[in-house]
């Protein structure tokens, strides 16, 4: 449980830190880099951390759910534009998934 | 039973139970990276919204209780996150560069398409999202002023896509090699891409990992900014 306390602080610290400096990114990213680097200062991942880690990591997709559901009140939407955005969808994977493994390769190459 | 419907506990209860159905059926069916338990949870839950005629505001009473936990597991992603950088310090300047420009490349196409083909402002903001981890996804779309509801639906079709679409793609280029199609899959179809990396081996899968964690952390830096 010490785990879940530390990630609520950082959050926390990360909530004040974002309404301090009136900064735009959420505060559960600001929570995360700040734990990031409390990891960095420290040069290793505490016990209680890899703990939590392991025990809330497959539960993502479960704390996903209840938002993903509210698409039910987007239907109208979804009939009038739904074949489109699918199309949209899959159409801009290709350039995206092109120019990602051709920079990997050349890197490798040229020894990047 | 209206007024079983109307608690929030039942309704918490039941995307418990709903999730739990879809994890057993993607182990069924052997980890097929096409069916997510999130899907199928979603699924579940809302066909019992259809058939009981619950609103979804009421469905949230309960649904906010697991809701609630984005924040820390957003939180969370910096162990993985410190975890990369130690791993993969030599290669760091080319992951950089296939993690800003590659996914910078998909996002680009998907607004400028939206933008032409749709031209609705709040579809166009939300599809900003589309290429980061779903818990990200929405703390942004929040932020930049898109549809929380729908940035959910774009990222998971979008990992599904990216899963489908992205190994045949680069294996007929001949440009797929571990690392390579790893961190592809991760830029491209970040949590879903990387369960599909995770069945295709261990290299694969830490590339893929990466890759999407770098991915939510650059666009949910900069998102807020340009969008």
């Amino acid at each position: 449980m010490s785990g879940l306390l530390t990630l609520l602080i950082f959050l926390l610290l990360g909530s004040l830190l974002q309404t301090l400096l009136h900064l735009p990114v959420p505060a559960s990213i600001v929570g995360m880099l700040l734990l990031l680097l409390a990891l960095i200062l420290r040069g290793k991942t505490p016990d209680n951390l890899q703990r939590i880690t392991q025990t809330l990591s497959p539960l993502l997709p479960l704390f996903l759910i209840p938002v993903s559901v509210g698409i039910i009140t987007q239907k109208p939407l979804l009939a009038e534009h739904g074949t489109l955005l699918l199309l949209i969808l899959a159409i801009s994977l290709i350039p995206g998934a092109l120019v990602s493994a051709l920079i990997m390769r050349k890197g490798g190459k040229s020894g990047l | 039973m209206t007024q079983l419907f109307s608690l929030p506990l039942f309704w918490a209860a039941l995307t418990i139970a709903a999730f739990l159905a879809g994890q057993q059926l993607y182990r069924r069916l052997g980890n097929n990276a096409f069916i997510p338990p999130i899907l199928t949870g979603v699924a579940l839950v809302v066909s019992c919204l259809e058939l009981s005629g619950v609103s979804y505001q009421t469905y949230m009473l309960g649904g906010d209780y697991l809701n609630q936990m984005l924040g820390p597991v957003v939180v969370m992603l910096a162990v993985p996150l410190y975890q990369f950088i130690h791993t993969m310090r030599k290669q760091w300047l080319r992951i950089a560069l296939a993690v800003t420009i590659g996914s910078g490349t998909t996002i680009a196409c998907a607004v400028l398409l939206a933008h032409v083909w749709i031209g609705d402002d709040a579809i166009t903001r939300t599809i900003y999202t589309k290429s980061i981890t779903t818990p990200v996804a929405l703390a942004i779309s929040d932020q930049v002023g898109g549809i929380s509801a729908l940035a959910s639906a774009f990222v998971i079709i979008t990992g599904i896509l990216g899963a489908l679409m992205i190994p045949p793609l680069l294996k007929l280029l001949r440009m797929d090699e571990p690392q390579t199609l790893g961190l592809t899959l991760g830029i491209c179809a970040h949590a879903i891409g990387t369960s599909r990396a995770l069945e295709l081996g261990p290299q694969q899968s830490a590339y893929a990992a990466m890759a999407m964690t770098l991915t939510a952390t650059l666009h949910a830096l900069v998102l807020p900014w340009i969008v």
